[in-house]
This record gives C-alpha cells, structure tokens and sequence, in this order.
C-alpha cells in the first residue's frame, strides 16, 4: 500500500474510481480539484501573473528557489484549533501548522490535479524518515521504468516521496494519502499528485520535527464551488 | 510660424506635459501585497481560518460533533464578507463570516 496514488502521472479512469472507492470507504469526500489557476505577484512588474508547470519550472531553474509565497513563513492564523494540528488549503496550495497565539507556520504544497482532490478530517497516523516508495500497478504496466521498482525504491533523494513522509489515517487505517517530501521542488503551488499532498523536502523534514503522531488534520475543500461528493 | 503662433504652440505644450505629469502622479502602480500574500487564485476563496471559524460556529448552534463538520466551498460575496458552505454531519449550513473573522450568520443552507 505504501505510495500508492501518490506519484503525479497522465490521470486515468481506473485511478480516479480507486481514488473514490477509497476516500468513500474511509468518509472521505473526493472532490473534482478545480482548475482555480495559482498565479504569484511579480515584484519586477508589479504584476500578478499565471503560475503554471512551466513558468514554475523555469522560475525555479532561474532562483533555484520557489516564490517567496511558497516560502515557509509565520503568518496571523485565527483559529479554535489547538497548536499542532495540521490545515491544507489545496486550492490556495498552503499548508498551515497551527501554534500558539493565534498564529499558524505556513508552507507551500503541491496537490491533487483534476479528479484527484479530497477533503475530510484524518490524523497522522506514523511517519517516517526517507521512505521505501512501491509503485501502483498500473504504473509498473504503463511505464517500463517503474518495473524496476516493482518490490520497492529505497528512499534516497530520487525518490518520489523525498525525505520524510506523514501518513494519514482515518481512525486506525490507512487512507493511503500522505504528506511527503519531493525531489521535484518546482512543483509546489501547483495542482499535480494523485491526491497526496507534497512540499519541498526541507519544509516537509521541519514539519515532520514539530508534529507528533496523533496530530489532526483538516484537508480542506479544493476548488470554489464545485463540489462532488461519492 | 509667426511669434503669437509659437506663444500659442509653448503654452499648449506646456499645459499637455503638466497635465501628463499630474496624471502619471495619479495612477501610479499600486503597492505590492504584502510578504504572505504573494500569491492567489483566479477564483477566490475564503481563507483557511475564516473557512474553519464557521466550522466550528457551525458545531457551537448545531450540536453536531466539530469532527464532523466540513467547509465544502466557499466564495467572496462583498469585500468584506465570505460564504461558507459547511456539511454538517450531513446537513448543508451556509455561513457568513468577515475578512476579521467575526461571524455574521449560521443557518441551514
């Protein structure tokens, strides 16, 4: 089960109805992840201008560094939440751990595409540092190289969970969503996994220190209006 | 050109350039956002924490446990207020709530 519906690919309709039996099965609501379209404040033109995979590539390759928004940063977080619990705001990609004070540490995520968001209320069920990651089978059928990780790729920085890895369960199961590292850090703020949620491997090492197993939380929904839910 | 034409001419140049330049001074560039708000989206919607201060409204008027009560979708309906669509343990609750966080109304959607 580990890493399955976790590495971002060309959607297929047996992956989207495995993604709906399985947040069904565990009261989780699988929703159709808007196209909101992220777009990120240019300083030098003083302009907002659309972020997408290729623009977040290339800024990348350009600052060797995401935008400053996807950035962990301390921001003002009004909540009834107690401290250590976890917020994803999928359609906005933050990441928000709540502390004390009415205040929250924020960080940037990448998350479901189309067809591949979820929302509900889960907990961290383990963690775990540079983990094995065990392609699906219909990415081993589709994809010649992932046979040779058939029985498992070590974790390492090639690996598509990166360097720690948050697993969620609904109770005391495994609801096969996780938060993980990458070793694609171009891709934060953008709408690209299969419904795990991802941050750079640095954020997701610093959030892995000051989180605890047990922690809540709260996917919420992606996308405005548009809302299915199985 | 005579002398009273090129009188003419200076004084229409000069009321053309002080009006470009007071205009210039009006639409100057706005200021950029601040440092946590470099980025958004086409469609807007309310912010995690408003999303979840209705949330937990919602559990306060309806009894219903807070674990089981959802923000679904979400929408800016004036500059200063949002909608919040909550699930509530199965029942649809819409919500107002302000860019402060006060919230404005629950009730059944």
């Amino acid at each position: 089960m580990n890493g399955k519906l976790m590495i971002a690919g060309r959607a297929i309709l047996q992956r989207r109805s495995l993604t709906a039996i399985v947040a069904a099965a565990f009261g989780l609501v699988a929703v159709a992840a808007l196209a909101a379209g992220t777009q990120v404040f240019d300083p030098k033109t003083r302009k907002w201008v659309d972020y997408d995979r290729t623009k977040a590539r290339k800024y990348y390759a350009a600052h060797n560094e995401v935008p400053e928004a996807f950035r962990p940063q301390m921001v003002k977080f009004r909540t009834a939440e107690v401290p250590g619990t976890i917020i994803i705001d999928g359609n906005q990609h933050f990441l928000y751990l709540v502390q004390p004070g009415q205040r929250a540490m924020r960080y940037g995520i990448g998350v479901g595409r189309e067809g591949f968001g979820w929302a509900g209320i889960v907990r961290v069920g383990r963690m775990a540092e540079w983990p094995t990651w065990t392609p699906p089978a219909e990415m081993i059928a589709r994809d010649p190289n992932a046979v040779k990780h058939a029985g498992g790729m070590p974790g390492g920085p090639d690996n598509p969970l990166g360097a720690r890895a948050l697993y969620l369960y609904e109770r005391d199961q495994d609801t096969i969503y996780r938060i993980h590292g990458t070793p694609e850090p171009w891709t934060i703020g953008l709408d690209v996994s299969s419904g795990c949620i991802r941050m750079r491997n640095d954020d997701i090492t610093d959030l892995a220190s000051r989180v605890k197993v047990g922690a809540k939380v709260i996917v919420l929904m992606q996308g405005a209006a548009l809302y299915k839910g199985v | 050109m005579s002398a009273k034409h090129a009188v003419r001419t200076s004084i229409r140049a000069t009321t053309i350039g002080f009006l470009v330049g007071t205009l210039s001074a009006c639409v100057s560039a706005p200021p950029p956002p601040p440092q946590e708000q470099m980025s958004r989206t086409k469609v807007e919607t309310a912010p995690a924490d408003l999303q979840l201060l209705c949330a937990d409204a919602a559990a306060k008027a309806s009894g219903v446990d807070s674990t089981k009560i959802l923000p679904v979708s979400s929408s800016k309906i004036d500059p200063q207020t949002y909608q919040v669509e909550l699930d509530a343990g199965g029942k649809k609750t819409s919500c107002l709530v302000d860019t402060e966080g006060n919230v404005k109304s629950v009730q059944p959607a």
